[in-house]
């Protein structure tokens, strides 16, 4: 068998090595973003993980109540209680960095007393074993202990000064010590500071609150039995877990964002087994003669199978192989990118370096070589057709091979399990396996219809072309559709990488469009004020509620909403808690109440609060229906008045009286500032006022509400941004299916070419004729994949989007990208099918009528 | 009227060098039906190719109709082709994606010409050459000698100075094969039109008015043959 390889396979690909060549590097980018992203999508969640993991030190157990926090006299009740043998309160927060854009510190404030059993720090530059004795340290605001990885970053030792951002504006911290990235060290990048508990509450605002107290058991004692007696004695409101258990609804929220990356690298890899297809199916026609002849020679059917089986698994090893350094360096160019989105959208992380787990490497490979098999499955099966007798057929292959009505069977069927595909419930929250299969279903029937589709095809194109480009036109038009079986992968991949291009642009266009709608309805503020990020929620340092009052004496400011926009745990999942005026926003804004009336005064007294469409379609939410949330107050009861159409979360928003949330929440400190101006002329003056005064100090971003709304379009086109890239590497691997096409096509239509050029066509006759037929494959593919687009982008909107963000959006198909890329998959089809045609042309005459 | 001059046409193949023809001079008046004969490798389908200006001699000249296409560019003599030559191969003439009609107008389409003026003139040339009523028939629908006639009233079509024929009869039966060569001998007389044709067969090479022989690159028999009746 490896005999009949290397004389039959091995010759034959080396003999078309340009061929070989793309095929391999095909397989390889599949496999390569498949890998890539998987690894990113690990890197980024280890990144989160590990903080958690690291800094849970050696807790058995953790006390927290969401990003609110408790009151620090919990930790005395806590201490109390019987099993524990400690106990050690925390709060974390990551702080901007002055002067640095983009980079954040994550700031720990300990209890040193009892810290130290949980956790071992050690000294860079001196002994920190003894802090609990440094009165320096304890007695200070400022003092911090800095991982030398910062240190260095920013060239500090001990006794420098740096400054972060504090609710309180720009504060200078002063380097105490310099601290070994080991243990909790490492969490978060490796960037990381540590205050005393005491410090760090006042330099950060946050007096008496702390965020989670890590409980240690007596010796004895039974984990299980004292996480009872906590919650017992604590309250339903405190999350008490092993500290191996937090994290999970992070796990989920960002789910669908990483299953959708995971769906992009996918098509890659797609569009990768078909260029196998490709390739073996040209090989099988090629080589019909020698299959023939081996036939004859007593080969049997299940060698031939075999021998095909095996080459295409040679083509997916080599593939797979060049596709792990390959996938190393796709994952280093892309991670930071992944990382910024999710930190921008759902929770801050600092995932930098990604390696591959051997068993990722040992999946991508299997993939590659699995996937590549699978595409050699259908020719394989052709070629051990081929009857011995062929080997005495002397008239050319044609690669004709006829339409079967099979894979059209096929196609129908999976068209028609479309509709109920997108009904199927997702098993798991945000993990819409329905709406997947169902795009699955539509690629791969309309890759299957479309030989049909091309013959269809050609009778359309013939006249146009030759009135345009003359005979060569016409040639090109019959040549198209001569091996419709052939020339349909190319075209296939072309539209697949063109329909996963447009859908998404349809689902990001769609969002989009309605973001705007809501900002400009719901979102009437004038100017918007946040700390360190243009846009209020995840990035943003919360300000302290007084800089508000500086804000209200500014000459052109009528009003001023303070919102809180908060992340909370709540039903299982991490939604927004805004927490607004409603005296000011219900006034000046429109929100599109869908179901329901906004809450009156009185009704908000009684726990009526209004909830996004999303979150009421994740939990089945109505009005009048009741949900309870932890509160640092206690667990408390919420009845739903309305629900608004929102999109701050994809995760769900609820929206309380800022006055009813500091009741509750104990917290006052302001994320966004929105200002409402007497009159839009003070505009700019209150912008540059606000800039000049406090700008630098509290680190502002001001933004008018234009801006805001470009900010919005913003965030989502970077959300997208790695999908929409690897989309651009699918229609680029397509492209090199085009090439392959053409090449085999010159191959088989050699004695043709010769013939044209005996009857008088010039070179650039032949030129015509292959860019042409490229032309044609790109339309097609362009065309076919803006349908199919308009199909998927459909169901990513109506079903996949729906189930992954609670958000229904009207679906608005783009039109204009659409044509843009009929037209650019044409232009690019004929560029790759420049090299074919020239080649073509080049041939010699003589040759070329000797060639059989 | 052509004229060949010392040509010589020498293959390279790394170190041998293969001396496929070496013609001191041929002549060839217009309106001649000339046979060229000779055993295998003796330099028939090289001649053909250089007086079908698909080639080039190494060195020495043609001359047709008075000019030199032995040093013409490319382009030059892809337009001298499908202007001035006629050719019919001994299989595979025809594209298949084509009808007869269609492959009849080829060249003048490939010339610029407008399909509608001269579809007309293609369906009677088939119909000159027998295949009334199969002019939309498309090559895998025609027989073996079918398909040369379609080839032959291609070659007819630009009237062209000269017909080039490489064993044209090579892959039919004897009988269907004298069919088409009375035919490409009767319209080429009827046009007073310049046959050069190729063969391995003696009763086929008779049909011509002369026959020159082939041997290793060289003339080695140049000889009339017996007018025939018509
Ligand atoms: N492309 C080529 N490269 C090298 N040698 C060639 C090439 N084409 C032809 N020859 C050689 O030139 C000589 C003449 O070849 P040619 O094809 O003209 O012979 P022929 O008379 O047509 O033979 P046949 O009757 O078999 O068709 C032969 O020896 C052949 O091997
Ligand atoms: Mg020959």
């Amino acid at each position: 068998m490896l005999q009949l390889l290397r004389l039959v396979s091995i010759r034959h690909l080396s003999l078309s090595p340009l061929r070989t060549a793309l095929t391999v590097l095909g397989v390889a980018v599949g496999v390569a973003t498949l890998i890539g992203i998987a690894a990113i999508n690990r890197a980024v969640m280890g990144a989160f993980r590990s903080t958690i993991d690291t800094i849970a030190g050696k807790a058995d157990l953790s006390v927290s109540a969401g990003a609110a926090g408790f009151d620090e006299a919990l930790l005395d009740k806590v201490r109390g209680l019987p099993g524990v043998a400690h106990a050690a309160g925390s709060i974390s927060l990551i702080a901007p960095v002055k002067g640095s854009p983009g980079e954040r510190l994550y700031v720990m404030g300990v209890d040193l007393l009892d810290d130290g059993f949980f956790r071992n720090y050690e000294g860079a530059d001196r002994d920190v074993g003894h802090m609990s004795d440094d009165l320096e340290f304890l007695n200070s605001t400022d003092r911090m202990l800095v991982s030398e990885g910062f240190a260095h970053a920013h060239g500090l030792k001990a006794g420098d000064v740096f400054a972060l951002l504090t609710p309180e504006g720009t504060r200078d911290f002063v380097v105490h010590g310099l601290l070994k990235e080991t243990g909790p060290i490492k969490a978060f990048g490796g960037l990381v500071g540590v205050m005393y508990i005491g410090s760090a509450q006042v330099a950060f605002g946050r007096e008496h609150v702390l965020e989670r107290i890590d409980v240690g058991l007596g010796p004895g004692a039974d984990a299980d039995a004292v996480k009872k007696t906590l919650r017992d004695a604590l309250g339903p409101q405190y999350e008490i877990a092993r500290p191996d258990r937090r994290g999970q609804s992070v796990e989920t929220m960002v789910r669908s964002f990483q299953l959708g990356l995971n769906l992009g690298s996918s098509v890659a890899l797609l569009v990768g087994v078909f260029l196998v297809y490709n390739t073996v199916a040209i090989g099988v026609v090629q080589r019909r003669r020698e299959i023939g002849v081996l036939r004859a020679l007593g080969a049997t059917r299940r060698r031939i199978r075999a021998l095909f089986a095996l080459e295409a698994m040679v083509l997916g090893a080599l593939g797979s192989l060049l596709g792990i350094p390959l996938g190393t360096l796709l994952a280093k160019v892309t991670i930071s990118a992944v990382s910024d989105s999710i930190s921008s959208i759902y929770v801050q992380v600092n995932a930098k370096s990604v390696t591959f787990t051997p068993t990722e490497m040992i999946v991508g490979v299997a993939l590659g070589i699995g996937g590549s098999l699978f595409a050699a499955l259908r020719p394989a099966f052709v070629a051990s057709k081929v009857q011995p007798v062929e080997a005495l057929r002397r008239d050319m292959a044609s690669g004709a091979a006829e339409l079967n009505s099979f894979p059209t069977a096929v196609a129908v069927v999976l068209l028609l399990l479309v509709y109920p595909a997108t009904k199927i419930p997702a098993p798991i929250e945000n993990f819409p396996v329905g709406g997947y299969l169902a795009m699955f279903f539509i690629l791969m029937g309309t890759t299957l219809l479309s030989p049909l589709v091309l013959r269809a095809l050609q009778k359309l194109y013939q006249r146009p072309s030759e009135l345009v480009l003359g005979v060569p036109g016409r040639l090109a038009a019959d040549n198209f559709a001569r091996a419709p079986a052939r020339t349909a992968v190319p075209v296939s991949a072309l539209a697949i990488g063109v329909a996963m291009t447009v859908c998404i642009a349809g689902f990001v266009g769609s969002f989009q469009k309605s973001s705007e709608k809501w900002i400009d309805q719901s979102v009437p503020a004038d100017l918007f004020v946040t700390s360190s990020s243009k846009v209020a929620g995840v990035q943003n340092v919360p300000l302290k509620a007084e800089f508000g009052d500086a804000l209200e004496k500014i000459e052109g400011v009528g009003a001023i909403d303070r919102l809180r926009i908060f992340q909370h745990d709540l039903m299982g999942l991490r939604i927004f808690i805004v927490s607004l005026n409603p005296e000011v926003y219900n006034v000046r804004g429109k929100p599109d109440v869908r179901e329901g009336r906004l809450p009156t005064p009185q009704m908000r007294e009684a726990g009526y609060v209004t909830i996004s469409e999303n979150l009421g379609r994740r939990r089945n939410l109505h009005p009048e229906s009741t949900f309870q949330m932890d509160t640092p107050t206690g667990v408390r009861t919420y009845k739903v008045a309305a629900i608004i159409t929102d999109y701050t979360s994809d995760q769900g928003t609820v929206f309380m009286d800022r006055r009813i949330f500091i009741e509750q929440f104990r917290d006052d400190r302001v994320d966004n500032f929105e200002i409402y101006l007497t009159d839009p002329r003070y505009l700019e003056p209150v912008r540059r006022e606000i800039t000049e005064r406090f700008g630098t100090q509290y680190d502002l971003y001001v933004l008018s509400n234009q801006q805001l709304r470009e900010e919005a379009f913003a965030l989502i086109d970077n959300a997208f941004s790695v999908t929409y890239a690897m989309e651009f590497l699918a229609v680029v691997l397509a492209l090199l299916g085009v090439i392959n096409t053409l090449l085999a096509a010159v191959l088989d239509r050699t004695r043709e070419i010769g013939l044209l050029r005996a009857i008088g066509a010039a070179r650039r006759h032949i030129i015509r004729l292959f860019t042409t037929e490229a032309m044609l494959i790109g339309l097609t593919g362009g065309v076919i994949g803006s349908f199919s687009g308009y199909v998927l982008g459909y169901i990513v909107t109506k079903v996949v989007g729906v189930e992954a963000t609670g958000w229904d959006f009207s679906y608005i198909f783009p039109y204009r990208l659409a044509l843009q890329m009929m037209v650019a998959a044409t232009v690019c089809a004929v560029i790759a099918g420049l090299y074919p045609a020239r080649r073509a042309s080049k041939l010699d005459v003589v040759e070329a009528l000797a060639y059989e | 009227m052509i004229t060949v001059d010392k040509a010589v046409r020498i293959y390279r193949r790394g170190k041998t060098e293969v001396r496929a023809l070496n013609l001191e001079s041929l002549v060839v008046p217009k309106g001649q039906f000339l046979s060229v004969m000779g055993a295998s490798g003796s330099g028939k389908s090289t001649l053909l190719n250089l007086l079908g200006a698909l080639d080039v001699p190494t060195s020495g000249t043609i001359t047709i109709e008075g000019r030199e296409i032995s040093r013409l560019p490319d382009d030059e003599l892809s337009r001298f082709r499908r202007d001035r030559l006629g050719f019919i191969f001994q299989f595979f003439n025809l594209l298949p994606t084509l009808t007869a009609v269609e492959n009849v107008i080829l060249p003048a389409l490939l010339s610029g010409r407008a399909r509608g003026e001269m579809v007309p003139k293609a369906h009677a040339l088939l119909e000159q050459v027998g295949l009334k009523g199969r002019d939309h028939h498309r090559p895998d629908e025609l027989s073996g000698g079918e398909m040369q006639r379609v080839a032959v009233a291609r070659a007819l079509l630009t009237e062209p100075a000269l017909l080039l024929a490489d064993e044209p009869t090579g892959n039919l039966d004897s009988r269907t094969g004298a069919e088409v060569l009375k035919l490409i001998r009767e319209a080429t007389r009827a046009r007073n039109l310049t046959v050069v044709m190729v063969t391995h067969d003696p009763k086929a090479a008779e049909v011509g008015d002369r026959i020159v022989r082939l041997a290793d690159g060289s003339v080695v028999g140049d000889e009339q043959t017996r007018p025939q009746a018509a």
